[in-house]
């Protein structure tokens, strides 16, 4: 679904260079929740940039659905990003003067829905959130982790195949951000999608099906849950 | 579609107001400085528009009507030999020495010398029949009233023009000239009150009235034809257009309003480009996660443009309501404002540049919305 291999980046110059990936090599399955985790400034957000085509790598290439991403130039890496990619950022980057259904709505108009079929399709993705009683809202009277919930479902209503997280709890409380992450694992799951989330938040360990540890642009170990993760949930 | 411009102008319109008050304030500006300019500079044509008649008859290259130079008697005899003239009215024009109250000192004015009869030409506009049939009387004179105070006069009063003492009988009102007081009189008061004994009875203008006013521009070829160079023959229309244009444009007043509306213009998109940028600025991160999801760079431009316009749009009307009050405060003052629909629509037109301008100055600062400064 989702492969990297011999990844390399660096950012600066002259004496201020710094590595940020040192070839790096990932495979990230569908269906399943994938975590990335580790220390701040060990490259995670700028490898999920990449694997986004948000960002060039230096060297090696990304496969997305079976497309090498460095072989697309700026317009159709969009046209990619568009109709195969969702994002949840830390940061909610709501528009404060839409409601929770227009926020979700809105992508959908740029991919040429009409108006009732993506209110229709906005409406789903907020029900899949647990947010359809909240679709009126503006995002002033919603609470954070609402809040996140309706960035998970813009990024989810035009089904991509590929769905990136970065440190999506990160400025949730507890509650909120277990039910961010068992939001993002159902998805994986009833959509197969893949979905690839970074985090240096602990509490996510034990929701992911499978947890990369990553340290100075390398992947330094990974883990696979050794509990169903439905029984957590629960 | 959903309208995320619209909805985000309207919800955050604390935001977009400065900007819409510097094009409103924009439009205000340029809206006076062209009624401002065709009403001062449009008195410039006073002796004109006020007055019935097709065509004027001149001195050959008169620029403005102030300029003029006596022209030979019998050019009325000639004017009235074509079968098209109906009626041929002398106009005298005296550039003159007033001497009011003791307080005011000496004025420059002009003295204009009509055929004060009812069915006279000169000023018709201006003066109703009661007016005219006091200028009858000898040594009688109108001016403007808004005129009254620089001259220190009340209706009733006396002063001396050229060492003749007159009366003041009367006002009007849109008499005012460019350039100096324009005092009204018969053509004998004219007459008596001219120290230019050489040419006196001569005189710098005929007004003609044609039995047909839509041939005016054929009669004027023909009895300009005709004249063997004494005299020129202008419609009333190229008449009055040359005084304005004289004034406008050969004196550098012009080149001064266009260099104001230069910066009028400027300041204007300055500011409502800074507030557009700074309304840019304040959702990048949104703007940045649409990118993020895929949509194009054009799409978030025409965001931004269409607030641009809704920012122009709305400025405009208000600066045209604001406008509107301040026209009709100044001719309750006699100031001199005149609009034309064509300003009007010229001023829209440079106000709502003013808006895409800056649209597209703030658009420029999309570039900053790149997605992967979201990832942190």
């Amino acid at each position: 679904m989702l492969k990297a291999e011999l990844l390399q980046k660096s950012f600066g110059n002259g004496r201020a260079h710094i590595n940020v990936l040192r070839n790096l090599t990932l495979e990230v399955d569908a269906g399943e929740l994938t975590l990335i985790s580790g220390p701040s400034g060990c490259g995670k957000s700028t490898l999920l940039s990449i694997l986004s085509g948000l960002m060039y790598a230096d060297a090696g290439r990304v496969i997305a659905l079976g497309e090498d991403l460095a072989k697309l130039n700026e317009r159709q890496i969009e046209r990619f990003r568009l109709q195969h990619t969702g994002f949840v950022f830390q940061g909610f980057n709501l528009f404060p003067a839409l409601t929770a259904l227009e926020q979700v709505a809105l992508p959908l108009s740029y991919l040429g829905f009409a108006t009732a079929r993506a209110n229709a399709r906005a409406m789903e993705a907020l029900d899949e959130v647990g947010l359809g009683s909240r679709a009126g809202l503006r995002p002033d009277a919603l609470s954070g982790g609402e809040k996140q919930r309706v960035a998970i479902a813009r990024a989810i209503a035009k089904e991509p195949a590929l769905l990136f997280a970065d440190e999506p709890t990160s400025s949730l409380d507890a509650a909120s951000g277990q039910i961010v992450i068992d939001t993002l694992h159902r998805i994986a799951r009833q959509h197969d999608t893949t979905v690839l989330c970074v985090s240096h938040d602990p509490r996510l360990n034990t929701y992911a099906e499978r947890v990369l540890t990553m340290e100075d642009g390398r992947i330094l170990s990974e883990r696979r849950a050794t509990v169903p993760l439905e029984e957590i949930s629960e | 579609m959903v309208a995320l411009a619209r909805k985000t102008l309207i919800y955050e319109w604390r935001r977009f107001l400065p900007a819409a008050v510097a094009i409103a304030f924009s439009g205000l500006l340029l809206l006076m400085q062209a009624a401002l300019m065709l009403g001062i500079f449009g008195s410039a044509a006073v002796y004109v528009d006020q007055s019935g008649g097709d065509l004027w008859v001149g001195y050959p290259g008169t620029q403005s009507i102030e300029l003029g130079r006596p022209i030979p008697r019998d050019s009325e005899m000639r004017l009235l030999m074509d079968a098209d003239v109906r009626q041929v009215e002398p106009f005298q024009w005296i550039d003159a020495d007033w001497r009011g109250p003791a307080d005011r000192g000496g004025l420059s004015v002009f003295v204009s010398g009509i055929d004060a009869h009812a069915n006279g030409l000169m000023y018709a506009r201006v003066l109703d029949p009661s007016l005219r049939q006091r200028l009858l009387e000898p040594d009688s004179v109108i001016v403007d009233h808004a005129d009254l105070p620089k001259l220190g006069m009340q209706v009733g009063d006396s002063a001396v023009i050229n060492g003749h003492r007159i009366h003041l009988v009367g006002t009007g009102s849109g008499l005012r000239a460019l350039g100096g007081i324009n005092v009204l009189s018969s053509a004998n008061t004219a007459h008596r009150l001219d120290n230019d004994h050489p040419n006196s009875g001569n005189v710098a203008y005929y007004v003609v009235k044609l039995a047909n006013p839509s041939n005016a521009q054929v009669v004027a070829e023909r009895l300009s034809a005709a004249s063997g160079g004494r005299y020129a023959v202008w419609t009333r229309e190229e008449f009055a257009r040359r005084a304005v244009d004289y004034w406008m444009f050969g004196t550098g007043a012009g080149l001064g309003v266009l260099f104001l509306s230069a910066v009028v213009l400027i300041a204007g998109a300055v500011i409502t480009s800074q507030t557009l940028m700074g309304a840019v600025a304040g959702s990048i991160r949104e703007y940045a996660t649409l990118r993020a999801l895929g949509v194009s760079i054009a799409g978030l431009r025409a965001v931004v443009l269409e607030q641009a316009g809704w920012v122009g749009v709305c400025g405009l009307l208000a600066g045209l309501a604001v406008g509107t009050l301040a026209l009709v405060l100044a001719r309750s003052q006699d100031v001199p404002v005149e609009l034309s629909m064509i300003s009007v629509l010229l001023c829209s037109v440079l106000v709502l540049t003013i808006a895409l301008v800056s649209g597209l100055l703030a658009v420029r600062s999309l570039r900053r919305a790149d997605p992967a400064t979201l990832m942190r």
